[in-house]
Order: C-alpha cells, then structure tokens, then sequence
C-alpha cells in the first residue's frame, strides 16, 4: 500500500536538518520507499510505499521513527521533538463518565483490543484549517471536524478510528459477533453489502447491525450535522476475517487496508488519547462516559538474542561494536545485554509482529548500516551437477525450438488453461481435464491435455491474417491422476493450414535433424484426425505421437476456413531418441544411375510397403526420392549404383522392371 | 609456305570477326591453337621447308601464334565486357520468398537468462506448476491464513486436499521450487536456476493470469548478502550492459530474511533522475524496479532439510517478462498479446 504524507506535518514531530528530496533518497535507501516528493505551496508531498509487514510505518509517526533510524547513516540530523506514543497515555484522560454501554464481545479471537469513550454537546462544523489542507494534500477530502479528526488520527498514528453517532445506538448495547451468511448492512456509502457470514460485525442487540468493523461503518448509526454526541471506537481487528471480508465484499477501505495488517495494541491508546483531545478542542466536546478498554492479553515485552557472528556472516562485512549500538538506540530496540558477541534487545511494542527471529533484527541492522554501504562479491565457485535429462530437456528442446523456427513457423506460446468450449468442440472430456476452482474467466478454467486445441485457436484467430499459417508450441500438458499431482507431460505439437505434405515434409526434416532414423509410422488412431489421413510413428517400437488432417466436423465446428494439419509428439521421446550426430556413412565413388517411374495407383500399395519390397528386391537400390504427386500418380525417382564398381544403364533398367512387378503384382 | 601463314592468318581474322557468343570462342580456340590445332599442322609441316628457311619459318609460326592466342584473349574479354553490359538487376527488389519463422520472444528472453547464470555455475532445473499448497507456501514460511494464499492471490484445482500437503494450486511462484531442489540436491552447495510458468488470478492490460518467472537459488557455507549483491550486478551488467549499476532496497517477503527490492539505474537518464533539468520520463528517480530478493529464511532451509546454523543462501524470483522488456524497450502496452497467438505479433522475433 502507498500513503500520502506531507514535509510540514512530518517536522510537527521530527527535527531534522534534511530537506524533502534528501529525505526521499536517503528513506528509499535505507526504509521505506518514497516513489515522489511533489512541491505544493510552502509545503511537499510524499508519496511512499509501505511493505505489508512494517503498517506502523504507515503514518507520520511511523515516517518520523524512519527518519530517525535512517537519517543520521548519511550525516543528516533527526531527532523526535516530542513522541506521542509516550505522551498520549489513559492517564491524560479525566476520570468521570458513567457506563452508559453495554458491551458484549462473542469471541475473543474477533478483536484484540476493545476502546472507546462517549463525548457529549458537540458541535458539527468545518475542521480546523491546518487539519483541512493536509487532509486535501494527502488525497484525503474534508467533510466536517469530527469525520476530518477521525482520518487525522489515522493519518498521524496509523490506528484507523470510527465515529458512531451515540443517540442512534438504539438500547444502548453493541454486541460484537461474527455475521451470518446473508445478513445485510448499510454502509455510509450508501451501499447495501450482503455478507459472506464470519464477518466481525456490531449489532445493536436487536438484530439490526451497525458497523461493518475495520471496514465501514453503518449508515444507520453515522454522524449527521445534527449529531451531538458521539462514541469514539478505537479497536484492533483479527486481521485475517477483515482481509477476507474485505475481499469478498469488495469494500476495500483506507481503514481495511490498515486492520488487515495487524496492529499494535498499544497504539490504541495513544490513539483514543489524542483523539479526545482532538475532539475536545476542535469539537468542543465533553468526556460523557468512563473509558471502556477491553483487553485481555497486554502486550508483552519481546526480547531477541543475537551473535555478533551470526550478524556478520549474514551481512558479510564486520560492523563495530559502537555503529552497532547506535543502529540499534536509533532503531528504538533497547539494548539489555550485550557480552562478548552476544546481545540482547527488547522488541517495541508496534515491532511486535514483525520482529520474531534473530534474522529480522540482521535485516534491521544491515538496512540502517546501509545495503549500499556493502561489496559486491560473486559467490565462491562450486559446482553443481545437472541431472542429465534436465540439461537434455532444455538442450534439446531449443534446438527443435531453432530448427522449425529456421523451417518457417512460428512459435506460439498459449495459456495453460482452456475453456470448456474448447474441450466440447473436439469433443473431448471435460472431466478428464483438471478443473480450477477458482477461475476469474470461463476462458481458462480447464487445465489442457493437449496442445491441439490451443493451436486450432491459433489458427481460427488468425485466419485472412496470412494465407499460409504454421505454427508450433513445446508446452507441457496436465494429466490428472487421482490423489495426486497430474503427470506434466511436454508435447510439441505442430498446426499449418497449408497441406498435409507440408506437414510430412516437416516432421521428416525434424526426424532427420534429430538423427532419428529407425522410424516407421502406422495407423493413427487420434480422435481429432481423419482417420484415414493420419499415421502414428513409432519410433524403437514407442508411439511418437500421431499427425494427420483435422476431422472435417471438428473443422466445421470451429468454423475454420482451410483444413489444418496437425501433429502432436511427446517431447520425452524425441529426447530420448536423439543422437548428435548420425554414423558416419563412406563416400560411395561409383557411379549413380537414376531413374524415375510413375506409378498409376500406388495407393492400392502404402508407398511404405513398396519401398521396404524395393529394397529387398534390388541390391542396388541406395534411395529413392518422391518427385511429385498428381492426381492418383506418384512419380518417383530411383538411385542405383554399387558399393564395389560401375554399373551400366541396362543394369539400372533390369531393376526398375522388377519394381513394376511388385506394383502389378 | 609464307602463303600457307598468310592464309592462315586471313582466314582466322575472318573467323574471328563472325564470333557472337563465349562457346564460339571455345571452338575456334581449339581449332587454331590446340594440340591438333591448324597452326601445330603448320609447325609439322616444317620438314617440308627448306633448311634455310626454316628459321624464318618458325619465326612466322610463332609471331602467328601469338597473334592468334592475343586476338582471342581480346576478343574474350570484348565479348565478357558487352555480356556485362547487356545484363541488368534492380538489387532493390525483393529476392526468393523465404519462410522465416519465429520464436517466442520469452524464449529468447529465457535462454537469454539461463546461458548468463550458466556461467558462473547455476544449472537449470525444472520442477511441477501443478504444485501442493505445501511447497508453494508453507515451505515457504507462509502459513495458513497468509493473503498470499487466499482465493483472491492464488488458483486452485478442484481436487481432493492431501493430509500432507494440503489442496492443490497453480503455483504463484517459481519459488515452490526452492526446497524441492533442497531436498533434491541435500547437501549443498546449490546453485539453481529455475524458470516456469507461474499463474495468477489477475487478467488486465498489465497482468496475464500465466506469465513466467526465474528463480535463483544459491545455498551453501558463509554466503551472505555481498554474494546476492555481486551475482545482481553481474547479471545486470551481462544483461543490460557494462554501464548498468544495480542497488538493493529493504522491502518484505516471507521466505526470506533480510528481503530486498532490486532496483537497476535507467538507462536514459543513468540514475540521475533527470536530462537536461527536465524529469526522466522512463523511470522513477533514476532507477527502475527489476524485482524482489532476500537471504532465506531460516524457516525455509529447515523445511528444505538444510541445517540453518551452517549454511546460508540468497534467493531471487523475478518476472522474465518485466526484466525482458525492461532490457528491450519493447513498450508492449498490454500483457495479454504475449499469449494472444497473433501471427502480427509473433512473426516480428
């Protein structure tokens, strides 16, 4: 979260010889960081952002104690003038009022510290000016004095407050419960809010709900120009049901933001303190009840222990004994034991919570120290051994990546979630894909077992785009396996809306770049492909994967233009089969003989079939290469020769008769 | 015999004149000047001249020769010359249609990231995306009950909760990975780089609900935060440039301990804040946000299995997008067309 906070208002507290700008470098150095200082009138503007551990931060005080840790690191003055977490006690408050209140809280894990005093004859009008303007330069909007004092006191101490009007307190009673599901209350926004139930709610004892706590008040009981009297409530919230209240009511108040980090218990009293105080002169009101402080485990003090060793072998540089004292005063921890390398400090009580183990306090030395202040070094060497099919995953994987980049396709990279759309138009089964329970989107609710779907997307989307469209993706899918993860599985798979010999070609190409030669491909059985344009390769006797043209239907139904082409393999046995380089061959210097032969219906024959009887039929046979494809003829071109000597043109036609036979035949 | 050299000579200057074409040369070359060539016939002949002429003879033979092998070589080149004149390509217009191709741009961002880090000794791991609550957040010093692991911060998968490890979630992190390769490796040293995809429940101009992340972990006896402070500055050097200078600030995160914000110096105004007196207009005073750091917590080394009293670590998990963009200025306004599939996009990498 980021609060606004001005120079001016800041030196009420702090006396420092450090302009705004050295305030702003220094701080986001050392603390907290101040994203802008912006100059308005005579005075400027920080804009500063507070890590969710460090809320006490989140105020002047907070920004003031900064200063005084930081600051005197680089040569700059700042000491406290006054510290109101010590001023502002109880004791300041006149003893006198009645119990006017009944007060029940149902749980004690909904609230840890209960406050809150009754001010009578008061008198609603415009805030004082200073209040006013620094309320406006911090983003704030003035209302009237009593609203204005209350965001005051939040802005100065960090402790949000709320202001009940006391005559719309209907029996005089506020139970503080936990809501029920469907229950519903007004806010001063005006916003009806039904709630999720298990949100820290106050009901007048009638059944009617006042406060939404931590968040916003109730419309029925705020302050009107006609109020009165008033109940100032000052509380510390269990700040994971403000947080879950928070986000599920979407009500995402200045005032939530603060209760959801978990604040110190102390601090409210200085908060109830100053606040009276701030009501009295400004409102002109009149301490009308006793104090109500409901209590029940006092803060106490925190000690953490610390080596000197354990410090500098975290931090890496030795710190002096003296510059370590000095951090630590700075810092407000006090310092109860320090013995040889061993040292002793008590926690204050607004650190209580972020402060818990010895490497907090080695964060809170090396920052005000100065992280700029320490060399850079390079870890000692050391080697570490990659497991071997991790370093093949990558390897591998970027050189099939390079290799159909260098072919002509681009790589796609899509979302790992599906819509149930997608699954229903393909006809596969949703429950067979693991589901997110809490997805933002139908679009990505479903985890892929195929990278299909996704490239069909791609293609559909980018049709009249290009006319030749070819893709690829190398991704993992998600198979789910009861009482357990899902098996993460990477495929590469391949969509081109060009023609399916395109797509051969392809798949051939990569095989051959992967020195993959002892393949042979069957029968596919893909349910998304024609099954009578598809094949699966099998390579070593494992399925690859299978490649084919997308079923018509499923073509129609994502209203695609072209057909598409489509190949998915597992990656693992493209890894697996892979070879850098392939056996070396000799050079054959005899003479080659082509020739080339088309044939009229090799179709009754799968050219797979052919080829392996040409070989066996000729001994001279060495290749025999696809010259083209028209109609139902294949032209094909044959290369002969012999390893031990030329041969002769009859010899090569002797063999190309043969292979007439086989088709005949 | 003069006679028989004059003719020759006659007739090849005749000849040569008629020759249009480089083959044609080729032809009358081998008819005059080689080995069974007209004027070798003449230099046979010369024992049918008499003895006192033979010399001038030969010296005739000879001048002819020279002539011919010149006229031809001149002509040669006459004919090349005219043959370049006529030829004419416009080397302006477009040559053979090749395919291209491309590859993701966090492709290269990430093979870009993990050649750097190989370097000086991580080794690239890969572990689930699909992960238990247990290694995304309690590993992680992030308990129950922590924001990180509302509804709100986090996906999770419709699934049966494990006793152990808790509901299962889309990991928000490469982090998760940090004490599985603790328990991987056992005892360090470890030195790891791990880059995934992660996933989030936020879906706007600057957040894709899947992006990805690399995580650096280095475990091992006396490392402390000069270790973490150097290893930044020489990827931010190696990255982005000689000239970068990189700074760490405090900022909080559960697993580690002290935590920090890494900030990089803008490459325009080179940490200064402003050019000419006029505010920066790329980053905030100077320098710009790269991502989180921080020593490991205590509490994750023991969760890792990784004796806390002997050895340390630093860890870093940082946006490959963020850090990829930030080094490219590739001003892409809007985080979604990275996943979109759009061919406009994918075919510029």
């Amino acid at each position: 979260m980021n609060i606004k906070i001005t120079y001016n208002w800041l030196l009420e507290y702090l006396d420092t010889d450090a302009n705004p700008y050295d305030i702003q470098k220094y701080l986001s150095l050392s603390g907290p960081s101040v994203e802008k200082v912006e100059k308005v009138d005579d005075d400027y503007v920080f804009d500063i952002e507070i890590t969710s551990n460090r809320i006490d931060t989140a105020s002047i005080i907070g920004i003031a104690q900064e200063c005084v840790a930081i600051l005197p690191q680089f040569g700059k003055k700042a000491e406290l003038k006054f510290n109101p977490l010590d001023e502002y006690r109880f004791s300041r408050i006149p003893d006198g009022g009645t119990d006017c209140l009944k007060v029940k809280i149902t749980s004690p894990k909904l609230c840890s510290r209960f406050t809150m005093i009754v001010l009578s004859d008061l008198e609603i009008r415009s805030a004082p000016q200073f209040i006013k303007e620094r309320l406006v330069l911090c983003g704030i909007k003035s209302i009237n004095n009593v609203v204005d004092i209350s965001n005051y006191l939040m802005l100065s101490l960090g402790q949000p407050t709320h202001i009940f009007d006391f005559n719309k307190i209907k029996n005089l009673t506020m139970i503080m419960r936990e809501s029920l599901k469907g229950e519903k209350i007004t806010t001063l926004d005006e916003k009806e809010i039904t709630l999720p139930g298990g949100d820290i709610v106050i009901e007048d004892g009638e059944g009617k709900l006042i406060d939404l706590c931590g968040i916003m008040g109730g419309l029925n009981s705020s302050i009107s120009e006609k109020t009165k009297n008033v109940i100032l409530f000052v509380q510390t919230y269990n700040k994971q049901l403000i947080r879950k209240t928070s986000m599920t009511t979407g009500q995402r108040t200045v005032a939530a933001t603060y209760f959801e980090k978990g604040l110190d218990e102390e601090r409210v009293e200085t908060t109830l303190t100053y606040g009276v105080e701030l009501l009295k002169q400004y409102a002109g009101g009149k301490i009308a009840s006793k104090l109500y402080d409901i209590y029940p485990h006092p803060y106490k003090q925190k000690r953490i222990s610390l080596k000197t060793d354990d410090l500098n072998r975290l931090i890496g540089v030795d710190i002096k004994k003296e510059i370590l004292e000095k951090i630590i005063s700075r810092l407000n921890f006090e310092l109860t034991s320090f013995k040889g390398n061993s040292m002793t400090v008590t926690v204050p009580s607004y650190r209580q919570y972020d402060i818990n183990i010895k490497e907090d306090l080695v964060e809170e030395i090396a920052r005000i120290y100065g992280y700029h202040n320490l060399p850079n070094n390079l870890p000692p060497p050391a080697y570490v051994k990659q497991p071997k099919e991790m370093e093949n995953l990558f390897k591998i994987q970027s050189k099939i990546k390079y290799f159909l980049k260098h072919a002509g396709l681009n790589e796609s990279t899509n979302y790992s979630m599906i819509s149930m759309e997608m699954i229903e138009s393909l006809d596969l089964k949703v429950t067979d894909h693991l589901k997110l329970s809490n997805s933002i989107s139908s679009d990505i609710e479903y985890l892929r077992t195929s990278l299909i779907p996704s490239l069909i997307r791609n293609i559909k989307s980018n049709e009249g785009k290009r006319d030749a469209l070819r893709f690829f993706e190398i991704a993992k899918v998600y198979l789910p396996k009861k009482l357990s993860l899902p098996g993460e599985k990477y495929k590469l798979a391949i969509a081109i809306n060009t023609e399916f010999g395109d797509l051969k070609g392809l798949i051939e190409i990569l095989l051959a770049e992967l020195n993959i030669d002892n393949y042979e491909i069957k029968k596919g059985k893909n349910s998304l492909m024609n099954p009578s344009v598809q094949g699966e390769i099998y390579v070593n006797g494992e399925s690859l994967g299978s490649f084919g043209v997308l079923k018509s239907k499923y073509r129609i139904k994502n209203q695609l233009e072209n057909d598409v082409y489509l190949a998915e393999f597992d990656l693992d046995i493209l890894i697996k089969n892979y070879r850098l380089v392939a056996p070396y061959k000799p050079i054959n210097p005899f003479a080659v003989i082509k020739l080339d032969l088309t044939f009229a219906t090799i179709n009754k024959m799968p050219f797979a079939v052919f080829r392996q009887k040409a070989f066996k039929t000729s001994k001279l046979l060495q290749k025999i290469e696809l010259i083209g494809i028209y109609e139902n003829k294949v032209s094909l071109r044959f290369f002969f020769s012999s390893t031990v000597r030329n041969i002769n043109q009859e010899e090569a036609e002797k063999e190309l008769e043969k292979f007439k036979a086989l088709v005949l035949g | 015999m003069d006679e028989a050299i004059k003719k020759l000579h006659h007739d090849f200057i005749d000849q040569l004149s008629h020759i249009k074409s480089l083959s044609q040369i080729e032809s009358i070359r081998i008819d005059y000047l080689g080995r069974q060539g007209k004027i070798n016939g003449l230099f046979k002949k010369i024992n049918e001249v008499p003895v006192n002429q033979r010399k001038i003879y030969g010296q005739n033979l000879n001048v002819l020769k020279k002539d011919v092998s010149r006229l031809i070589e001149d002509k040669l080149k006459e004919l090349a010359e005219s043959e370049e004149k006529e030829r004419y390509v416009d080397t302006t217009l477009p040559g053979k249609k090749y395919q291209k191709g491309s590859l993701h741009p966090l492709t290269l961002a990430i093979e870009e990231v993990s050649s750097i880090f190989e370097k000086i000794g991580f080794i690239r791991v890969s572990y689930p995306e699909v992960e238990w609550e247990h290694f995304s957040f309690e590993a992680l010093n992030m308990p129950k009950g922590h924001p990180a692991r509302d509804d709100f911060e986090t996906f999770f998968i419709d699934q049966a909760e494990d006793d152990k490890y808790g509901k299962v979630v889309l990991s928000p992190h490469t982090s998760s990975g940090q004490t599985r390769e603790m328990h991987r490796v056992k005892t360090p040293p470890i030195k790891m780089i791990n880059i995934a995809k992660c996933y989030r429940p936020n879906w706007d101009v600057s957040h894709a609900p899947m992006f990805f992340q690399f995580e650096g972990l280095c475990i091992d006896k006396g490392i402390n935060i000069t270790h973490l402070k150097g290893t930044i500055d020489y990827f931010v050097k190696e990255f982005y440039g000689q000239e970068r200078q990189s700074r760490l600030r405090p900022f909080h995160f559960q697993f580690t301990e002290p935590s920090f914000e890494v900030d990089i110096s803008c490459s325009l105004c080179h940490g200064k804040g402003e050019i000419k007196k006029q505010k920066c207009r790329m980053c905030k005073s100077g320098w710009l946000e790269l991502g989180g750091a921080g020593m490991v917590h205590p509490n994750v080394l023991k969760a890792g299995g990784i004796d806390h009293q002997e050895y340390t670590g630093w860890a870093f998990g940082w946006g490959v997008e963020r850090v990829f963009m930030m080094k490219e200025n590739l001003n892409i306004e809007d985080m979604r067309i990275l996943y979109s599939g759009d061919i406009r996009f994918l075919e510029q990498f």
